[in-house]
């Protein structure tokens, strides 16, 4: 019959029996951790104070920023309309001032243009404004080519 | 250089870099053979070796010597050390005994235990253990570490050590001898 394993009666090693590292493995390692710092330090210097706080105030940063954040951004979007001040502001121009304005370039408007303005803002009927009647009207389109579909 | 040596000139930037030289001299193979122990693989033993160096030369500045530098190092090396156990779990779904498989696996691959079966035996007994219980066991019966000294660096009462390596040594030998 075998003796029972006592661990207590095995001669003790100073570490488990397993291949030894690379040949000057410890020689090495000094200078490989010094490249491996130097190289890491600038990159943790920009953040570096983010590192030093606690788990909790960081926490609380960031859903300060990610607060200010949404209210940052409801501000801007419910910033009031623009339109409604640029009318005020433009009704506030003297007429002669503005016609001037419109006229003093080629590309922006010409009398013509202008002249037109206040029978398009009246409401006119056929009646006043064509000087004819519905009848005439219809018959004129009527007349279309058919082949315009868009009639 | 003694620790206070070493302490005050990594405080010095002047002399930091000559400091962590000698700091890594120093240490570098307690820490290699502590999680070396635990991993079995060197490729996965030199990257933790690394990573506990950097954690050190990050830290060391606002290490308040409540412990030694030796137990503050190893208390590093052996969270490190579990992070990376925890992990592996997690990332391959395994069951407690499957890491333990892969680590006997890394073991029966290593030539120097050929021709041993018993030694063969012990460390797959080891392997066994629990991380935490493994931990125990190491830091007892290779490193001959007081219970006081793994107090500290394991966060556990000693009455609770003295209590997990009874337990580590009763499993080894019932493994080894239901083995035999």
């Amino acid at each position: 019959m075998n003796t029972p394993f006592r661990l207590a009666e095995r001669p003790r090693r100073v570490h488990p029996p397993l291949a030894p590292p690379p040949d000057r493995y410890f020689e090495q390692l000094p200078l490989r951790m010094m490249q491996r710092v130097q190289a890491e330090a600038p990159r943790e210097t920009a953040w570096s104070w983010l590192a030093g706080l606690s788990a909790p105030v960081r926490t609380t940063l960031a859903s300060v920023a990610v607060l200010g954040g949404f209210v940052a951004s409801f501000l801007l979007s419910s910033a009031p309309a623009p339109v409604a001040s640029a009318y005020a502001t433009l009704a506030q121009v003297p007429r002669e001032e503005m016609v001037q304005y419109l006229l003093a370039s080629d590309q922006r408007l010409t009398l013509s243009d202008l002249a037109e303005l206040p029978a398009a803002t009246q409401n006119l009927s056929t009646e006043g404004y064509l000087h004819a009647s519905d009848q005439e009207v219809q018959d004129l389109l009527d007349a279309q080519p058919s082949e315009e579909t868009y009639l | 250089m003694e620790d206070q040596e070493i302490l005050v000139k990594f405080r010095d930037p002047a002399t930091r870099n000559v400091a962590f030289n000698q700091l890594v001299r120093k240490y570098q193979q307690k820490v290699y053979w502590h999680v070396r122990k635990m991993v079995v693989d060197h490729d996965d033993a030199d990257d933790l070796t690394q990573d506990v160096f950097v954690k050190v030369w990050n830290h060391l500045e606002n290490f308040r010597q409540d412990a030694s530098l030796y137990t503050w190092i190893y208390r590093i090396a052996t969270n490190e050390c579990l992070s990376l156990l925890q992990s592996k779990r997690r990332r391959f779904f395994l069951p407690l005994h499957d890491v333990g498989a892969e680590l006997s696996a890394k073991l029966e691959a290593d030539d120097s235990l050929a021709g041993d079966e018993v030694e063969l035996k012990l460390q797959k007994a080891i392997l066994r253990l629990p991380d935490k219980q493994r931990l125990v066991f190491n830091l007892r019966y290779y490193d001959e570490m007081p219970y006081e000294q793994m107090a500290e660096v394991t966060g556990t009462s000693v009455g609770a050590l003295k209590a997990s390596y009874h337990h580590a040594v009763k499993k080894i030998e019932q493994y080894v001898n239901e083995q035999t």
